[in-house]
């Protein structure tokens, strides 16, 4: 129970780690970035990769990482000529792209994936993924509350404001996606070393999904409720396999079942509580300390 | 000296701007009128380099504006309004203020992780400044509040208030007084005649005569795209083709 426990923690940290990466792109920016499992993915088969040619598991990490800032650049180069609705449609569709290139590539496993060496210690996971989140949190903390992240939301709110400020958005963007891609990525590598195992399947639109359900859930814009969102989220999924055992329903049910359930989540929080369980804190300053 | 040298542009078939020319100098107020359709806030939209002539030149202090490229044309010292206020709603009326400075060391990534203590100084400030900015419109009270929760005059000043911070030599201002209680339209003019004072450049759009005899130095009038009159307020008022097309007779 108590290694249970332990994965519980690692998978929530991973998790989390993503929300993060989010939400410093949709929170924070307005980008909406519908694929965002794709830097994921690329850092966790950069771990598979690295690890079948021999290379330690730096190597694999500092390849996920480039990875995920040259495609992240790539990504942008069509988007920054096209208005925010097609944000979603091209990182959706790239994300698609190489779940669609690695379930057919032999290189890259196929649908079988690839084997990538486990961590020994499930402690030593846990004690990474945590070290990973609280970075992450550092990271998304500072941006948000600092002048950068007061830019990132003027831009939120209105694109043609911050060029009327003299500010290009173009530039302010792709520093974003390269910080939450680069997050993402590495929150990738961890995964393939924690689960031992990278395939196609692991990197659906449905991954991407879970991880907005988070950050609508939590807080779009605010740090807290982000990892809050994201705990919510995978103890939900981890413990609907004890639902299991009690109602004897079969597993593709059950798995339908929990999408349907987040799904639910999304409709009723832009119904009734679109800023999330933990909306965005207003900066509010004390004029008597100043 | 703002300069505006026979530009024209034409969207499809309209043709929205005919050779239209004109100068602003430092330490003055410049009117833009015209019925609605006229061609004042694509002129504006021109100078502020939203969009790219068809033919012409702008230019400040002889240097040619980049077209089509407003983070620039920002950049090179000119501020501008919109009719309706753009803001940023969901950030307070003093975050607003702090984001209209430039060259702020903490919007880039480097300096937040690597030079903390440069980006708290400079912050620090920009606040400063940024309060009073606020004492001077009038708007300190509401530091705290966000900005979407002004009124549409309040919104008005805190966007010349935003543009102010970072000190530009070139105001463009959309239809300041459109919507504005007659107490904020006062507090408004008496803001531009300061800014005359301090050596700025305003150009003016208004549909409010009264503002416009008040605070303009000279006015230019455009009607269906082209230049017809230019002149004091007072000459422009006794221009009988101006009277005919824009003003109408006097009851």
């Amino acid at each position: 129970m108590l290694d249970f426990a332990i994965y519980c923690l690692t998978i929530v940290a991973v998790w989390s780690v993503l929300g993060l990466s989010l939400n410093i792109q949709f929170g924070l920016t307005g980008l909406v970035n519908f694929g965002q499992i794709l830097p994921f993915g690329l850092g966790a088969y950069a771990a598979a990769l690295a690890a079948q040619a021999g290379m330690p598991w730096p190597a694999g990490a500092a390849l996920g990482l480039a990875f995920a800032v040259v495609v992240s650049l790539l990504v942008l180069l069509p988007a920054r000529r096209l208005s925010q609705d097609y944000w979603a449609l091209i990182t959706l569709g790239a994300g698609e792209l190489f779940r669609l290139t690695a379930l057919n590539a032999p290189a890259l496993g196929g649908a079988d994936g690839l084997t990538v060496p486990r961590f020994a210690d499930p402690h030593l996971a846990l004690a990474c993924a945590l070290a990973l989140m609280a970075a992450a949190w550092f990271m998304a903390h500072r941006i948000a509350r600092s002048p950068f992240g007061r830019m990132l939301k003027v831009l939120r709110e209105d694109e043609v404001l911050a060029a009327t400020l003299g500010r290009n958005p173009v530039t302010y963007q792709r520093t974003v996606s390269i910080i939450g891609w680069a997050m993402a990525a590495a929150a990738g590598v961890l995964y393939a070393h924690i689960v031992g195992y990278v395939s196609p399947s692991s990197f659906t639109v449905t991954e991407t999904f879970i991880v907005w359900t988070a950050l609508i859930l939590g807080g779009p814009g605010s740090t807290l409720g982000v990892v809050i969102g994201a705990a919510a989220v995978q103890l939900l999924s981890v413990s609907s396999r004890f639902v299991a055992g009690w109602i004897d329903l079969p597993a593709d049910v059950l798995a339908n079942g929990r999408l349907a359930l987040f799904g639910l989540v999304l409709v009723l929080m832009f119904l009734f509580r679109p800023q999330g369980l933990i909306p965005e804190t207003k900066e509010v300053r004390d004029a008597e300390r100043h | 000296m703002l300069s505006v040298t026979d530009v024209s542009l034409s969207f499809g078939g309209f043709q929205a701007l005919r050779a239209v020319s004109l100068e602003a100098a430092p330490a003055s107020i410049t009117g833009i009128i015209g019925p609605n359709g006229s061609g004042k806030s694509t002129l504006l939209n021109i100078v502020a380099g939203v969009y790219v002539p068809d033919a012409g030149a702008v230019t400040l202090n002889g240097r040619p504006l980049a077209y089509g490229r407003p983070e620039l044309v920002a950049a090179a010292g000119i501020g501008r309004t919109f009719q309706v206020p753009r803001l940023a709603h969901r950030l307070t009326v003093f975050q607003n203020m702090m984001a209209g400075e430039r060259d702020q060391a903490g919007e880039g990534v480097f300096n937040l992780f690597l030079r903390p203590a440069a980006v708290a100084s400079r912050e620090a400030e920009i606040a400063t400044r940024a309060e009073a900015m606020l004492k001077r419109l009038g708007l300190a009270h509401k530091a705290n509040d966000y900005a979407g929760s002004l009124s549409g005059g309040q919104q008005k000043l805190l966007t010349m208030g935003m543009l102010l911070m970072s000190d530009p030599a070139v105001l463009l201002l959309d239809e300041p007084a459109a919507g504005v209680n007659p107490v904020l339209i006062e507090q408004q003019a008496a803001l531009l005649h300061e800014l005359k004072a301090e050596g700025r450049i305003v150009l003016l759009i208004e549909h409010n005569m009264e503002m416009i005899a008040n605070v303009c130095d000279r006015v230019f009038v455009l009607d269906a795209g082209e230049l017809i009159a230019s002149g004091t307020p007072a000459e422009i008022r006794a221009n009988e083709r101006v009277v005919r097309s824009y003003l109408g007779m006097p009851a």
